[in-house]
């Protein structure tokens, strides 16, 4: 499985963010590390006083000097814990939005080409997935290194005043990361299947609640809600069993912790009852122990937070480094203004060579005018515009624009000079104007105005209250399906575009908006080469030549009225 | 908080798991706290017994310590075995629960929610309520129990000393965190609100990737996207900081609590009233006793972030449903359908249909034509109950709102505008689970014009369709929702644009298809524009634009 390589790179890849703010997470640890020296300091001075106060039998006016130190050391804890926890919180937040960042550009131009995967996962990615890799900045990178200071500054002041107790500690230490490791080892694996498990869960809660309207007609629901409950129980066994295991390491920690406190306090108990040591001095170790464990058992709580942000890293390192589709940047740019023709040579593309495609395709699609392109469902149409667009590139033979090779030109400029319909046109969840503006920023009122007018749409938002500025629902909800369809062609008039490929432009349109909407297209392809993919008569009829595919293949390559007229 | 609670009722069967989850918090507690003063009192009694060479009888002291050593460890591990797994308990029963609130509801009462929204409510607000009984409710039951226990137990040696820790500890455990909660409340809804906002934008541009690409605005998207990030980032800094300006707040309070306990015990041990191993002993008790308050700071500060989440999916689960379940279920007399001024507007937009009336006799077949944005679809989700509406709609005789949704899914089968394809097999997109026989299955196959296509896919019935029906097309998508509808075999089936996305030859070999499986004692209303579709209808009814 790739996965565990992926794994063994998720902590350099992590370290190597962590570089990105290594003066901030410096400054956490020095501020750590300051405090676990004050807290030596103030064990010190407690014990002292024990020992003037027990022992010594002195009153509280002789030691009030000593607690105004103690009040003091206290403070300075105090601050140093803020600095600290702040410095790293700076620099787990930094790290979360540069990853964040260049992983979203990275999806965006990876889910054209086919190569991400489904929506509701790698926006878990994209948004709680970033979150977890704060777990391993801010947590567990500060802590890791100064569990491995700080309890070396407890045993260096420990051994010259009682080396018994200092040996314990130093024989249990070593026993806790080896534990660790272990256990750890064991609840990493399952701590990915947690995570996958997570996302599945994510992505089929969606799935079920926009199916929500389909599952009610069928009287199906309820029974889907059981599916919920069950799903929900899965994962519920899931993470106990994560949790059974990570808690072991935990339990590890702890056991160690507690139970070498306990020898310590025990054996200078015994050392004192015999007059071998102050209590001082005594007091003064018992106090330590603790505290020796404490940041170890902090990393042992920081080791979950480790885990979780491998888990995510490695949710996000194969995306970062999937290679983007080959994009010729620097390529050469076609002269704007003339309508171009499309001339596609063999052009063969199968998906993974499993189904759909097109095959040895050969065609010409004349500058200006309106193509049709034609065939029954799967016959390949899609992917053939897919490929004009540029967004799969021929497996076999070229597509030439006026002579150029796509393959040579430059991807953006290609693209600022199309224009394209789908199926089911993106709209996101703003202001029409906004909808209408993607990708056409400079678009003044008028022009606007102009191309819905157009689209025989303007009446129609003329209508509502907001106007251009009525804000759709998620996918357009507020329009209808035809009245969408409208505003994405209002949306192409928009671009300066040269090549403009329509997938259905009338499917879901009346006779009279479809009729508004043809005639509209007769305009657009003055002056622009314009391909429609399409079933319907009227449009086809418009067109100068109807392009058929088969299968995959070209069947012919005829005038309307021939194709019309056998067809029919 | 009252809110916070509220919304557990749905959960109240694992009040058990709950209880125990706290009372386990609280043993760990005294067993921690009870180590340190043992232990400190055993050391500087050894002391004393040391330098006045009085007896000390260590046996019991010692063996305590071990005793209290294992008790602390192995209660903490079951004290979080039993808190998670009461939290997923808990979180389990709630998302069934919303769900089943969600159904009444669909589509009309969530359409206004972005389905990213939507998702982000179901998964990270109801994933956040994990958060309400692990770190919010359990650490606030066992910090306060704790708390007070504490002081009872100073207490037993010096009243004053008593009052002042448990002072200190309540000032440590609530009065700040309450304060720094004040100061949080603004960035915590914040950062919910911009954590729902980036991850419906996220979701919206990677649908919509290509169509970006093409229109050149993927840089437009990411940026838009950076935005809502760098400003949800800073709210998270926000609350980090006043996060640990509490726990820098309580490291302090803690040691001035050990000032000013040493400050009023040290005349008491003058005055003999308390002994010295006892005040050492009080001292590291104190000191202990500050660990169980750390968690109390924390469960405070996710409070209002909780109590946001918790709101958002109050706001989704007690949205009125469109239509409610009758209180009393009528049953219908037959199939007939009669439709009398009916209209339907949006909330508060224009309106969407009507007024509208038609009547459809048991076993006709209507088609129902007009232009787009008549409301053709909309004729068809009132007729599903989807959706309130003024005028009257009876089948079989009983107004639609007085008709039980079960009653009505086993009278009337639809093919929606936009049928949702699950992200599951063909199988079970045609069958939702519904029990079939593979015959007629394969009639119903053939009837759709899906049998050749099926059977030259290498997994045939059980291969994936992808997310929404990504990874087969529009027309595939289209008749395998109508072989949905099919199976249902209802006596009253619409059909809103059976042929979308249909070549003119398919088109014409499912509507012979239909009208033969259709006629009879079928009512169909196929709403439409096609012209080859209206050879399934016996009638044509056109219907006007709404004024």
């Amino acid at each position: 499985m790739p996965t565990t390589e992926v794994h063994s790179l998720s902590e350099p890849w992590l370290r190597q963010q962590a570089r990105t703010v290594r003066g901030r997470l410096l400054t956490a640890v020095l501020w750590g590390l300051a405090g676990g020296l004050l807290i030596i300091l103030q064990a010190r001075l407690l014990a002292v006083l024990c020992q003037r106060v027990v022992i010594d039998g002195q009153g509280r006016t002789a030691v009030q000097s000593l607690l105004a130190w103690v009040a003091l050391v206290i403070l300075l804890r105090g601050i140093a814990s803020y600095l600290g926890e702040h410095a790293a919180v700076r620099a787990a937040a930094e790290v979360r939005q540069q990853v964040r960042s260049l992983l979203y550009r990275k999806l965006l131009l990876l889910k054209p080409a086919g190569l991400a995967g489904e929506v509701g996962p790698l926006t878990e990615v994209v948004t709680a997935g970033v979150e977890g890799l704060e777990a391993y900045l801010a947590r567990f990178l500060p802590q890791m290194v100064l569990a491995g200071l700080l309890p070396l500054a407890v045993l260096v002041v420990v051994l010259p005043n009682e080396w018994r107790s200092g040996l314990v500690l130093l024989f249990s230490a070593p026993f806790i990361p080896l534990l660790m490791v272990l256990i750890g080892k064991g609840s990493e694996a399952l701590n990915r299947r947690q995570w996958e498990r997570l996302s599945r869960m994510a992505g089929h809660l969606l799935d079920l609640v926009q199916g929500l309207p389909d599952l009610k007609i069928f009287g199906r629901a309820k029974h889907e809600a059981e599916l919920v409950a069950v799903v929900s129980e899965q994962y519920r066994q899931g993470t106990m069993a994560v949790l059974r295991v990570a808690f072991l390491s935990a339990f590890t920690l702890e056991f160690f912790a507690t139970v070498g406190t306990a020898v310590v306090a025990v054996l200078i108990g015994f050392r004192l009852l015999a007059g071998n040591l102050s209590l001082v001095d005594g007091l003064f170790v018992l106090l330590l122990a603790p505290e020796f464990y404490l940041p170890l058992r902090n990393l042992g709580l920081a080791y979950h937070s480790r885990m979780n942000g491998l888990a995510a890293a490695e949710r996000i390192i194969p995306l970062l480094e999937r290679p983007l589709p080959a994009t010729t940047l620097a390529g050469r740019v076609l002269p704007s203004g003339s309508a171009p023709e499309v001339r596609c040579e063999s052009v063969t593309f199968r998906y993974g060579g499993q189904r759909g495609g097109v095959q040895d395709i050969s065609l010409t699609i004349p500058s200006g005018g309106l193509t049709a392109l034609v065939g029954a469902s799967g016959s390949g149409k899609s992917t053939l515009a897919r490929l004009l667009l540029g967004l799969a590139h021929p497996e076999r033979g070229s597509i030439t624009v006026d002579g150029t090779d796509l393959a040579a030109m430059d991807q953006a400029a290609w693209r600022s000079q199309l224009a394209w319909v789908a199926q089911q046109p993106f709209f996101m969840a703003a202001s029409i104007r906004a909808n209408l503006l993607l990708g056409a920023d400079a678009a003044d009122e008028t022009a606007i105005r102009d191309a819905l007018e157009q689209a025989a749409l303007w009446p129609v938002i003329a209508r509502l209250p907001d106007g251009l500025d009525t804000v759709l629902g998620d996918r357009g909800a507020g329009l209808s399906g035809g009245e969408l369809r409208r505003l994405a062609l209002g949306r192409v008039l928009l671009r300066n575009a040269r090549l403009v490929v329509l997938d259905e432009p009338t499917a879901g349109l009346d006779a009279e908006n479809e009729r508004l909407v043809l005639e509209m297209l007769k305009r657009l392809a003055v002056g622009r080469t314009v391909l429609v993919i399409s079933h319907r008569e009227a449009a086809i009829a418009r067109c100068s030549r109807v392009l058929e595919l088969a299968n995959g293949r070209l069947e012919r390559m005829v005038t309307p009225q021939q194709y019309l007229g056998v067809s029919s | 908080m009252r809110e916070l609670v509220r919304i557990l009722q749905p959960a109240a069967g694992q009040r058990g798991w709950m209880l125990a989850g706290v009372g386990l918090g609280v043993a760990v507690i005294a067993a921690n706290t009870a180590l340190m003063a043992v232990s400190g009192w055993f050391v500087a009694s050894m002391a004393v017994a040391g330098v006045t060479q009085v007896s000390f009888n260590y046996f019991f002291p010692s063996a305590a310590i071990r005793l209290l050593a294992i008790l602390r460890t192995v209660g903490r591990y079951g004290e979080r075995l039993v808190t998670h797994e009461a939290a997923f308990r808990i979180l389990a029963d709630l998302r069934s629960w919303l769900f089943r609130r969600l159904i009444p509801l669909a589509p009309a009462g969530i359409e206004r929610y972005a389905s990213n929204d939507l998702a982000g409510r179901l998964r990270a607000d109801v994933d956040s309520l994990e958060n309400l009984y692990l770190r919010i409710i359990a650490p606030l039951g066992t910090g306060l129990v704790s708390m007070l226990l504490a002081g009872l137990f100073v207490a037993c040696f010096s009243t004053k000393a008593a009052l002042v820790v448990l002072l200190v500890l309540l000032a440590a455990g609530l009065v700040l965190p309450l304060a720094t909660q004040r100061l949080a409340q603004q960035p915590g809804r914040q950062s919910v609100k911009l954590a729902g906002a980036l991850r419906n934008r996220v979701g919206q541009g990677l649908q919509g990737a290509e169509e970006l690409l093409l229109l050149g605005a993927t840089d437009q998207q990411a940026a838009e996207v950076e935005r809502l990030s760098r400003e949800l980032v800073v709210q998270q800094v926000n609350l980090g900081r006043l996060a640990g300006a509490t726990g820098a707040g309580v490291v302090t309070l803690a040691g001035f609590a050990l000032v000013l306990l040493a400050l009023l015990v040290i005349p008491e041990v003058r005055q003999q009233q308390v002994s010295g191993p006892q005040l050492v002993m009080l001292l590291l008790f104190t000191a202990a006793a500050f660990e169980g308050v750390g968690p109390l700071a924390h469960a405070l500060q996710l409070v209002p972030a909780t109590a946001q989440a918790v709101g958002r999916i109050r706001e989704l689960a007690d949205a009125p449903p469109a239509l409610p379940e009758p209180e009393t279920r009528e049953k219908p007399q037959g199939y007939r359908i009669e439709l009398r001024g009916v209209s339907c507007t949006y909330a508060d937009g224009p309106a969407m249909l009507g007024p509208f009336s038609l009547t459809l006799a048991e076993g006709e077949r209507v088609a129902v034509v007009g232009a787009s944005g008549s409301g053709k679809s909309t004729l068809v989700e009132l007729l599903l109950r989807f959706r309130s509406y003024r005028g009257s709609i009876a089948i079989g005789g009983v107004e639609l709102a007085a008709l039980a949704p079960d009653d009505l899914s086993r009278l009337v089968a639809a093919l929606p505008q936009q049928p949702h394809l699950f992200n599951t097999t063909i199988r079970h997109n045609i069958l939702l689970g519904r029990e079939l026989a593979e015959q007629e299955l394969e009639r119903i196959l053939d009837d759709c014009q899906l049998s050749r296509w099926i059977a030259s896919l290498p997994q045939g019935l059980d291969t994936p369709v992808g997310e929404s029906g990504s990874a087969i097309s529009g027309g595939e998508g289209r008749r395998i929702a109508l072989a949905r509808t099919l199976v249902a075999d209802t006596p009253v089936v619409l059909l809103d644009e059976p042929t979308e996305g249909l070549d003119g030859e398919t088109e014409q070999l499912v509507v012979q298809r239909l009208t033969r499986r259709l006629t009879g004692k079928r009512s169909v209303l196929v709403v439409t524009h096609r012209p080859a579709v209206l050879a399934l209808a016996q009638r044509v009814v056109r219907i006007e634009q709404a004024s």
